[in-house]
């Protein structure tokens, strides 16, 4: 039981931090070059960035790696008054200057000149300076911050939940719902209407729970359930005047694959689609959107407010036909001036052939009205589990879906939204672990070209590998919201309010 | 002087033996219940909030409770130097001799309770020393309002460094919580025969010591010899895990599903308990999701774990090793071997009924005798005689395919034989088929004696006198 190497290891840390404390930062000498990429985790190899995303801090994933160096400089080398970045340090790890850091990507971007990064590492005594690898900087800056829900891989039981507000321009962080505040609740996605920090609502569960909508600070408490509902409002999205919400009501059930690399199904029951009108705490209702033979989810608003869109699949019986359950991607019209709902369902994306049957899942439309970004995964309404989940874009106006082979990975890659401008989208991947997801953001330049994502760059680079908790349901937002966990732990005090 | 030298060193030579020799495994609950990485990223995290460095240093001590004598040894220290700090500060402040030295006893004795209940931690202990030793710092300064404005201007870094220590409540030392950490933890390490030795040598049991005493015996093959040595038995197959379910259970039934081959549920009880223990970190659950997801073959999980793992002083060793084999393409023997078991044909479930997850695993692979204990005992402690004949059928016939060993262990225990007795007798079964299913002749002769004198305490130990006498689980 006892660890005989207990003392060395003690002795061997006192040692180096001694040597720390007083040896000079090490600089390369005798440099061999290898042609293969360095081994940078999270993987910013050959990403394209915001001009005004917080550095990208990085640990070079190399055994007996000791020091550091790594170069950031522009590609045009005939530019002499361009600005650079040197790091030198002791360990794997390279964590950026913010200040410099945010001059060199301005003027990267202004100039529209592609950072070239070289990096030098000591390896068991050697020095080696891998292929270099390059950042494009575009010139369309990313929605500043990032809302998302902290929870354990295994959502269907929770403790201590967070949903946290991040800026992404740096790494401050603050609390819009904490665990120690709010008696240690379930929480859910943090949503907002058009980005908008002034417009957005988010779920506090439990007894004297309810949906805190947040109108510029002012916090309501509503209960969107009408007695004749199966559930409250689970999936939910604004309209753009910001007067409607349209969401599923959904049983959740959790299932448990017997193949262990499989984990985790959730699958509803029942679910239906309602809209909610918020000036007038009225429910809208339609029999097209409530087919007690139809599951309706996921549902969202079009950007012109004048189509629902959301997926629809046939029931089946579950959990049995799991694999059977298809979800098809669908949409009704809406008029926002009179409430009413079309009554007619258009089919736009559907895939039962036997060949490839798959389902679709999350449609986001961006906010320019050109794209829809939607999951495909083999079957079922929770990707998150899917290894095989991935992202695909519809050009709404000539209809060419794009597979996203860039953007996607052998993991699941699911629940994304959009930056205001429409040139960003972060989205959930697991991409690492397959366990915990993880933010990344993607560039859709004016072509509609979608360019390799990167991971929400952290302060200190081990942060991924030591954080335990999933990233969950990240949304974009214009600013920071106007309220903060006091606020709603006032506003859980207030009478819900109910609608007719 | 020498007299309180002397009662100073007996005090402290009684604590440490009572953490030592009487409260062992108490040190094991804490050990596990956190994870402290050797990182500047993590340790940074500690200074968040006020009192950072009694969590830094707590967190870091508490590490070193998984080696034996340590935890008695660094507590013990601990709770000496606070009742020393007291005792100089008061004398400093000219308080009497003997009063001082008697308020540091009381101290030392103070902490001591403290530590008795698992919501006490270590951090709580050097929180309190952290103010005790400003409080002697203090104590040098003579001058009334120097002293008093270093007193005012200590105040909030000391706050800030050291925090306020955390009394949820006092108690009694928990020897009945001990002995179930004790069996936990004996387990853990494989020393097998020393949980059936402390429960077997217990005045009662609990649920726990049960349950660890089951799971020996099935790792031996010898469940069923020994399922009704204990009334109320316990194997957890009727435990499920949620949010009112109790910590401890939590804490164990990874061990369970990890026995029985089942790495979905090994997994989500792992990380259950990561859930609901305290800061939602659990260092031997880290190790055994790593050991799951090798097992299961998801080699980029297992890395994750392997790679905090790695941080830590206490199993970096194991997971660096476990490293170096992965990267060879191979992995642990006893890892290996687990492997076998695993189920390769995907259903989905949607509760965690361990009667259903057994039987998941024995139409993957009937062979798995845990799995067809676990599953026939259950029954039989439920005496649910239409499911153990049904699940005996389907699991116990001779197939063709080679399993006469197991078919002989199977047919040669006696408490299935009696089982089916039962079973045979309440449907009026034929010649044919008591011949079918009945070996041991001497479990007939005896079943006919014990139907003449039912419930006759000379049959204690059989599974008729269980079937007629007990309470089931269901019943309680």
């Amino acid at each position: 039981m006892i660890d005989d190497n207990i003392m060395p290891k003690i002795s061997y840390f006192l040692i180096s931090f001694l040597f720390f404390l007083t040896a000079c930062t090490p600089t390369p000498e005798n440099v061999e070059k290898s042609n293969q990429l360095p081994p940078v985790y999270p993987d910013y190899c050959d990403v394209t960035i915001p001009e005004n995303i917080a550095p990208l801090n990085f640990l070079l994933r190399a055994d007996g790696c000791d020091a550091i160096e790594v170069d950031v400089r522009g590609a045009d080398v005939v530019r002499t008054d361009q600005r650079t970045i040197t790091i030198n340090a002791r360990g794997n790890e390279a964590v950026f200057d913010i200040s410099e850091w945010k001059a060199l990507l301005e003027q990267a971007a202004e100039w529209e000149m592609p950072l070239v990064v070289t990096v030098t590492a000591r390896i068991n005594g050697q020095w080696i300076q891998y292929k270099p690898f390059q950042w494009k900087v575009a010139r369309d800056k990313i929605d500043p911050y990032l809302t998302y829900r902290l929870i354990e891989p295994d959502y269907e039981i929770w403790n201590r939940i967070q949903i946290q507000q991040r800026c992404i321009e740096n790494f401050d962080v603050n609390a819009l719902g904490h665990f120690e505040k709010l008696e240690n609740r379930c929480m859910n996605c943090h949503t907002y209407g058009n980005q908008d920090p002034q417009l957005s609502m988010m779920y506090v569960r439990g007894q004297g729970g309810g949906a805190i909508l947040n109108q510029h600070g002012s916090l309501r408490k509503l209960n969107l359930k009408a007695p004749d509902m199966i559930s409250g409002s689970v999936y939910f999205g604004f309209s753009p005047s910001g007067r409607f919400i349209t969401f599923s009501t959904n049983i959740i059930i959790p299932g448990f694959h017997s193949l262990a690399s499989k984990r985790l199904e959730v699958f509803d029951s029942k679910s239906d689609v309602y809209v909610a009108d918020l000036k007038t705490n009225t429910m809208l209702r339609s029999p097209l959107l409530s087919d007690s033979t139809v599951f309706e989810t996921f549902p969202t608003f079009s950007p012109d407010g004048r189509y629902i869109y959301y997926c629809a699949a046939d029931s089946v019986l579950l959990p049995r036909d799991i694999k059977q359950l298809q979800y098809r991607l669908v949409r009704i019209p809406f008029d926002e001036a009179t409430g009413r709902i079309g009554t007619e369902v258009d089919t736009l994306y559907t895939a039962l052939q036997p060949s490839h049957r798959s389902s679709v899942c999350h449609p986001r439309i961006s906010p320019d009205g050109r794209y829809l970004l939607y999951t495909v995964a083999d079957y079922g309404t929770f990707p998150i589990w899917h290894p095989e989940a991935d992202l695909q874009m519809r050009n709404l106006e000539t209809g060419h879906v794009d597979t996203l082979g860039i953007v996607n990975s052998s993991k699941s890659d699911t629940y994304h939204s959009w930056s205001s401008n429409s040139r960003w989208f972060v989205f959930a991947s697991k991409r690492d672990d397959g366990l915990y997801g993880k933010p990344y953001f993607c560039y859709v330049d004016k072509d509609g070209k979608a360019h390799k994502p990167f991971c929400l760059p952290q302060e200190h680079p081990t942060f991924y590998d030591n954080n335990l908790k999933s990233f969950n349901a990240p949304e974009l937002g214009k600013g920071k919201v106007p309220f903060d966990v006091d606020d709603v732990v006032k506003a859980m005090k207030l009478e819900a309010e109910d609608f007719k | 002087m020498k007299a309180r030298i002397g009662i100073f060193v007996l005090v402290v030579v009684a604590v440490f033996c009572f953490f030592q020799f009487w409260y062992p495994y108490h040190f094991f609950y804490h050990e596990q219940n956190q994870i402290f990485l050797w990182e500047w990223e993590y340790v940074s995290g500690y200074f968040h909030k006020a009192g950072g460095i009694s969590s830094l240093v707590g967190d870091f001590l508490t590490q070193f409770y998984y080696y034996l004598y340590a935890g008695a040894t660094i507590l013990t220290f601990c709770i000496a130097l606070a009742g020393l700090l007291v005792y100089r500060a008061l004398h400093n402040f000219g308080i009497k001799t003997w009063m001082a030295f008697v308020i540091g006893l009381f101290v030392i004795l103070f902490l001591t309770i403290c530590h008795f209940t698992t919501s006490y931690k270590l951090s709580s202990t050097i929180s309190l020393i952290g103010w005790l030793l400003a409080f002697w710092c203090v104590s040098f300064i003579k001058p009334k309002w120097t002293r008093l404005s270093c007193v005012l201007t200590m105040l909030l870094p000391v706050y800030l460094l050291f925090g306020t220590p955390v009394i949820k409540r006092i108690q009694g030392p928990d020897f009945v919580l001990e002995k179930d950490f004790a069996v936990d933890n004996e387990y853990r390490f494989g020393n097998y025969d020393k949980v059936i030795d402390i429960v077997r040598n217990s005045d009662g049991w609990t649920d726990q010591m049960l349950f660890f005493y089951n799971l020996v015996y099935a790792r031996r093959g010898e469940l069923p010899d020994h399922l009704l040595d204990f009334t109320n038995n316990n194997l957890g197959t009727f435990e499920k895990i949620g949010p009112n379910t109790p910590l401890l259970t939590i804490l164990i039934m990874n061990e369970l599903y990890w026995l029985l081959g089942d790495m979905t549920f090994t997994e989500r009880a792992a990380m259950m308990t990561n859930v609901f223990a305290p800061a939602n970190r659990n260092v031997r659950m880290m190790k055994r999701l790593a050991e799951c997801n090798i097992v299961s073959g998801d080699s980029l999980a297992a890395q994750k774990y392997l790679r905090i793992l790695g941080k830590t002083f206490v199993y970096s060793k194991w997971a660096n090793e476990t490293q170096r084999l992965l990267a060879k393409g191979q992995m642990p023997q006893y890892l290996a071997q687990k492997r076998k078991f695993v189920n390769q044909h995907d259903t989905i479930t949607v509760s965690d009924n361990a009667h259903f997850l057994m039987m998941q695993l024995l139409d993957h692979d009937a062979d798995n005798m845990v799995a067809l204990d676990y599953i026939l005992c259950s029954d039989l402690l439920l005496k649910d005689i239409a499911n153990f004949k049904r699940d005996y059928d389907r699991y116990c016939e001779d197939n063709g395919t080679g399993r006469d060993a197991i078919l002989h262990r199977i047919h040669t225990k006696k408490l299935y034989q009696e089982a089916l007795c039962i079973w045979l007798a309440g449907t009026d079964a034929s010649q044919d088929e008591w011949q079918h299913y009945i070996f041991l002749q001497d479990v007939m002769r005896r079943f006919g004696e014990y139907n003449e004198q039912r419930g006759d305490p000379r049959f204690k130990g059989t599974y008729w006198y269980y079937f007629d006498k007990a309470k089931t689980i269901n019943d309680r």
